[in-house]
């Protein structure tokens, strides 16, 4: 990798509307690719989730643009792509080579995440490399949908494909093609979606080449160049205006679905001038279950923390990921090591991290960190032979979450979980495609931490089975251990999964109705035709003291149905009551505390 | 011989209207201040003011902004949302991502309802079959009833799961609710957009209901005023889409009426560019409200079925795609807070109006600052008929500029910098921030205000060429003109090309294409029509269809058997992927989701006649302010009077009725003979 050093007053070469006009075009290519990729995909974690991401690398492996994708799989990509172009060397590609590659020792996320990389020819020589990443719903695991909340080493994870050539000067390589046919649950929908990778990564080769056509050659290379300096230069400034100091902050994962106890995630962010460095020295020991986070995991985590309390200007490459330094000792929670299990880091380590990082900074930023979010994917996996057709299926089913209040107003509800932007599957999309019922699906009143500003709400989905027989794994965090609140503000509600079998009135947690050790992860459980699931999702934490809030916005609250009366009492000190259609506080001027 | 084709484009601060005679061929424009508060004035006086008899009057489209207005500013009506019980939530919950990554001051768009309580769950329940799973009883019907009451809506939306395969609940509950709560708009999600995705279809019913009292309140009105001037005539509003549709349909259909007003720019856009042969072009109509951005690629305006009142609040209806910017003539000079002189967008509109129209405006406006730099002839605004206060604008000025330390020529140049600024930023949004590089483009400048900013624009942008078509202080309410009327026909039902009767499809396609027609002649068209079809396809496990237009389909097309009409249709379907995506997967199964007929009924289009040279006007020289320049003497000509394709050097000031165009020093200007101005910016 030739990452050149670049001196804070190095001089920008090409004139700023070029600049802007080149920044934005390929951003608007990574979006490109991913619409080309939403509308030929076939499975509803691509064409309705958007979980994956589209980005753009120059010649040596740098990452020049991305755009509103996943940002966790944004900040694992940079590191998939410089391990792919070093494992393989920089001149063995083809004019339409497809490569693929997910194996989390090498850099991906996890072994659901396939990345798919093609150079970028010009006259005849390589000129820059696009990628796409995305999770594919079934990667042949022990359990159907990939996530398996037991699983205790990458083996029973899927199927690990190193760098492979899926498609040699645009001909499919049917070795390669068959061996991942032969390994995974639903082969047609793996052809279907990586069709749509491989369309996408076209999308992005005509769209360069002609940026290229118009410009030239030389000033593409100037202005990604130039681009990638001003990002590093600027969140150097942005990082220099946090006041200089040590910051320590630490949460807990609650188990790891093999054994119970909490496992420590630490962080020590330093701040010295315009760099920052995140040490996690004292965090646990790597888990026996898939709680892990690799290194790149725990990278992207940080980097995703660095962007969200940063300006949301600075353009998004791979100099702005310079001025961040990490620690991780390898072994432990946030760097583990081969062969340990790690599919949950990518989904449940990733939010707890970044939130760790907001949490050290609350008091050095204070007019911009929020709360805790509700930290977790709500990973829910399902998959059997559809009754209709008999052809297998298999799905990897999340939910959004509660963010926390934040230092101006109250946290967004239902909003996905901070490392991800994907979207939930409708309703209508999601009973045409599998043998379950969504029987309600609505936010969770008093689910939002209270305090001066508000958390926001989780959700609660009701599901009923609808075939003879549907094989389910979970994957939840924050079930006992809450979403903290910030400067005097309450936690959130914790997440939930829960079953009740066909008939039956009380709902059960997994590990009373099935004795799986952790009630909030496990892999392979059978439901039957009528058993019911409820998926409760977390609400963020609550942003200072609940009794500073004005009594208009927990009146409004209680009118909009996001907060019960008696919460409003126990947690506001406000009694309300309705009268004449509308809510008013009641008594005194509220209770004596307050 | 009724023979006068009219178009009326109502705008915030003016009404355009243009007349085609279609015997003579002749076409006339005209502007009138708009009224706002009483919107069927302005409408009715600009026919008056036409002097077309009513008898001559032919037909008749409108284009309007005022459901855009409602939803943009949140005017609309109060909303009850009827769901499926157990997803009263809908509306609220959404899609769940982002519209921005990494930004924490995100807020989660706010739905068009006034309260989460106002979403209603009824008993009942279809199946991803569309087979009834939990029927919809009659005490369910009567207990969500008196929740609506209580409610007390002014208009209800209504939206079941998986409506769009089997309309039968909704078909119920529509009739219940027409019965019970009647004079209540009602917006059904079938009807709407029979679309799956039960958060997007919700969205856009919602939409349509929260807009349908006040568009039915305002079509109303003018049928009122329209049979009060002695003019019956069936008569039309311009869609999102550019198509034409009957003025009553449209209002109950009013979520197809959000780009109505632009739409009628775009579509004359189109018609300048295949005048010219100019493949690209960035439009720019500024009124006295807004600006208007919109590229032409390829000669083509840029359609969208993603519409969105505002980032994830989805309208699923397709449109024009259009941006828009709080900048126009009206727009207010101000300072804010921190000292720093601002322009809009606030408007003063065409009440009161600039201080220059002398109607009571006091707040310094654009149009004032263009006065004061000497751009606009006072003597000729709205061809004469509005004699401009030169001197109150001056004074305006003055007492504007005395604090902030300025002269006041400073200051009004500043406010006009600022404007153009504003604008330029609004075509950067439309084409750089979606890679388009504006100096490949030229500037097609339209609206009263548009002509006069275009030059200084086009420069910042480093655009080489402006070019300012005929009428351009009515060019939207002439793009009235160009549309067609136009049906499409929608019919939704899923089909699989393993197992397809083809025959079925094919008299399907019959029926629907005589449905088309016969709308077309209820409204009154006579012709024959142009028919096109077009079937949503995508491979078996695919989410999102592809809309391909395919050959003629129907048992009057000719030989082919219906196998084989189907076998053309599934090969326009590979061609697109491949096209799109360059892969094709020939041995998928093929679904077909949604089959459309468009029926075209073409009307007669006023042409762009060509100029000869008139006598060269010697014109007259007044003192014009430039930046970098001051006060420079610059030629006055009448855009009648123009030579024909000779070069005429900046500066320079073109008046014409309607508006004025700016030619700055060191650009030149010429006049081809289809009148159209070519500025080049060098």
């Amino acid at each position: 990798m030739s990452a050149e050093p670049v001196g804070a007053a190095a001089d920008l070469r090409v004139d700023q509307v070029t600049l802007t006009v080149i920044d934005n075009y390929l951003a608007t290519t990574c979006r490109e690719m991913g619409l080309a990729m939403m509308r030929t995909a076939y499975s509803p974690m691509f064409n309705e989730s958007l979980d994956f991401s589209c980005v753009l690398f120059d010649k040596h492996g740098r990452m020049i643009a991305q755009a509103e994708f996943c940002p966790s799989q944004i900040g694992t990509i940079k590191f998939t792509v410089e391990w792919m172009i070093d494992e393989l060397g920089a001149d063995v590609y083809q004019p339409g080579d497809v490569i693929v590659m997910n194996d989390p020792y090498r850099g991906s996320g996890h072994i659901p995440e396939h990345t798919l990389l093609k150079a970028v020819f010009h006259e005849g020589e390589i000129v820059a490399f696009v990628a796409n990443c995305a999770h594919l719903a079934e990667p042949g695991a022990k359990a159907p949908g990939g996530l398996a909340g037991d699983a205790t080493d990458i083996f029973q994870e899927g199927l690990r494909l190193p760098p492979l050539w899926l498609q040699r000067q645009g001909v499919n390589q049917e070795d390669i093609w068959k061996i991942i046919f032969a390994n995974h649950r639903t082969p047609k929908v793996t052809y279907g979606d990586l069709m749509a990778m491989i369309g996408s990564l076209t999308v992005a080769e005509r769209r360069l080449t002609s940026l290229i056509d118009t410009y030239g050659l030389d000033v593409f290379h100037t202005a990604t160049e130039d681009l990638i300096r001003i990002a590093e230069r600027r969140m150097a400034e942005e990082i220099s205006k946090i006041p200089d100091g040590e910051y320590s902050f630490s949460d807990v994962i609650e188990d790891d679905g093999v054994v119970e106890g909490d496992y420590t995630i630490r962080c020590d962010v330093v701040v010295d001038g315009d760099a920052v460095t995140c040490d996690f020295t004292g965090s646990s020991a790597q888990a026996a279950g898939p709680m892990n986070a690799t290194y790149a995991v725990t990278a992207s985590a940080v980097y995703n923390a660095f962007l969200h309390i940063t300006d949301p200007t600075i353009p998004r490459n791979q100099g702005c990921y310079r001025p961040i330094n990490i620690v991780a000792p390898p072994g432990t929670i946030v760097n583990c090591e081969f062969p340990a299990a790690l599919v949950g880091g990518n989904t449940e380590v990733s939010p707890r991290i970044t939130d760790i990082i907001f949490g050290a900074l609350a008091d050095a930023l204070p007019d911009r960190i929020p709360a805790s979010l509700g930290g977790t994917s709500c990973c829910f996996l399902f998959g059997g032979a559809h009754p209709d057709t008999g052809e297998l299926y298999s799905h990897f089913h999340f939910e959004g979450i509660g963010w926390g209040g934040r230092p101006d107003k109250d946290g967004n509800s239902q909003i996905i979980v901070i490392n991800g932007n994907c979207r939930n599957t409708p309703v209508e999309v999601f009973e045409s495609r599998y043998p379950i019922r969504v029987e309600s699906y609505r936010l969770l009143e008093d689910s939002g931490g209270a305090g001066r500003n508000r958390g926001g709400l989780g959700m609660e989905r009701i599901l009923t089975i609808d075939a003879d027989e549907i094989t389910v794994s979970a994957l939840f965090n924050r079930m006992t251990v809450d979403p903290f609140g910030l400067h005097g503000g309450q936690p959130g509600r914790n997440s939930g999964i829960y079953m009740r079998p066909a008939g039956a009135r009380e709902w059960q947690t997994f590990s009373e109705a099935f004795g799986t050790m952790s009630p909030s992860k496990f892999s392979n459980v059978v439901l039957r035709r009528g058993d019911q699931v409820k998926l409760v999702a977390p609400g963020g934490g609550g942003l200072g003291d609940p009794l500073e809030r004005e009594p208009e916005r927990v009146l409004a609250d209680v009118a909009e149905g996001l907060v019960t009366p008696a919460a409003a009492l126990d947690s506001y000190g406000l009694e309300v009551a309705r009268a004449n259609g509308s809510w008013s506080v009641v008594g005194a001027p509220g209770r004596t505390e307050r | 011989m009724a023979s006068k084709r009219i178009g009326i484009d109502t705008g915030g601060t003016f009404t355009d209207l243009v007349c085609f005679d279609a015997d003579t061929g002749s076409v006339s424009s005209l502007k009138v201040a708009s009224t706002p508060k009483a919107p069927t004035e302005a409408f009715i006086a600009s026919i008056t003011e036409s002097g077309a008899p009513p008898a001559e009057i032919d037909f008749l489209v409108h284009g309007t902004t005022v459901a855009t207005n409602a939803l943009i500013q949140r005017a609309g009506a109060r909303v009850a949302f009827v769901c499926t019980a157990g997803h009263e939530d809908i509306p609220y919950i959404q899609r769940v991502n982002r519209q921005y990554l990494y930004d924490l001051s995100w807020d989660k768009p706010r739905p068009l309802l006034r309260s989460r309580r106002h979403c209603l769950g009824v008993r009942e329940r279809m199946d991803a079959r569309g087979e009834v799973l939990v029927p919809l009883e009659a005490e369910a019907i009567d207990e969500l009833c008196d929740r609506i009451a209580e409610i007390e809506p002014e208009a209800i939306a209504v939206c079941l799961l998986f409506s769009y395969l089997n309309t039968a609940h909704e078909e119920r509950l529509a009739a219940e609710l027409r019965r019970r709560f009647d004079g209540v708009p009602l917006s059904v999600s079938h009807e709407v957009a029979p679309i799956w995705r039960e958060y997007e279809r919700s969205s856009t019913a919602i939409a349509d209901a929260y807009v349908k009292p006040l568009m039915q309140r305002y079509v109303g009105s003018l049928e009122t005023g329209l049979a009060e001037a002695g003019i019956g005539i069936d008569w039309a509003m311009m869609k999102s889409n550019g198509g034409l549709m009957d003025a009553s349909a449209a209002a109950d259909h009013p979520v197809h009426l959000v780009m109505s007003g632009p739409a009628g720019g775009a579509v004359a856009s189109e018609h300048v560019a295949d005048l010219m042969g100019l493949d690209n072009l960035v439009t720019l109509d500024v009124g006295g409200t807004s600006a208007d951005v919109s590229l032409i690629l390829g000669g083509r305006a840029g359609y969208t079925t993603s519409y969105e009142i505002e980032w994830g609040i989805p309208a699923a209806v397709p449109l024009i795609d259009i941006g828009t910017v709080g900048a126009g003539g009206g727009s207010i000079a101000w300072v804010n807070a921190g000292g720093f002189l601002q322009v809009g967008p606030r408007s003063a509109g065409a009440d009161p109006g600039p201080v220059c129209y002398g109607a009571g405006g006091a707040e310094l406006t654009l149009t004032d600052a263009n006065l004061v730099l000497g751009r606009l002839d006072p003597g000729s605004f709205l061809g004469g008929r509005m004699q401009l206060d030169e001197a109150a604008a001056r004074a305006a000025a003055e007492a504007m500029a005395g604090p902030l330390g300025m002269a006041p020529a400073e200051l009004a140049h500043s406010i006009v910098e600022i404007a153009n600024e504003n604008m330029a930023n609004a075509i950067r949004m439309v084409s750089i921030e979606r890679g388009h590089d504006p100096r490949h483009f030229a500037l097609l400048a339209f609206g009263g205000a548009g002509p006069l900013h275009a030059a200084a624009i086009a420069r910042k942008l480093g655009i080489p060429r402006v070019v300012i078509p005929p009428y351009p202080g009515s060019f939207a309410a002439l793009g009235l003109l160009l549309g067609d009327l136009r049906v499409d026909k929608l019919w939704t039902q899923g089909y699989r090309s393993d197992r397809v009767a083809a025959s079925e499809v094919i008299a399907r396609f019959d029926a629907i294409a005589a449905a088309a027609t016969a709308e077309l002649r209820a409204q009154g068209f006579d012709g024959e029509p142009e028919l096109s079809y077009a079937v949503n396809m995508r491979y078996l496990g695919q989410n999102y269809e592809t809309e391909v237009e395919v050959p003629p389909l129907g048992s009057a097309t000719g030989a082919a058997s219906a196998q084989e009409q189907l076998e053309r249709a599934y090969a326009a379907f590979h061609a697109e992927h491949e096209s799109m995506y360059d892969y094709v997967i020939r041995d998928a199964v093929i679904e077909m989701i949604s089959f459309r007929v468009t029926a075209v009924g073409a009307i007669p289009h006023p042409a762009l006649a060509r100029v000869s040279s008139a006598d060269p006007d010697p014109g007259r020289c007044r003192e014009v302010f430039f930046g970098g320049y001051g006060r420079v003497e610059t030629r006055l000509i009448r855009r009648p009077a123009m030579p024909i394709d000779e070069v005429i050097e900046g500066p320079a000031i073109i008046t014409e009725d309607g508006s004025t165009t700016v030619v700055e020093p060191t650009m030149t200007v010429r006049r081809t003979d289809r009148d159209v101005l070519v500025v080049e910016t060098g």
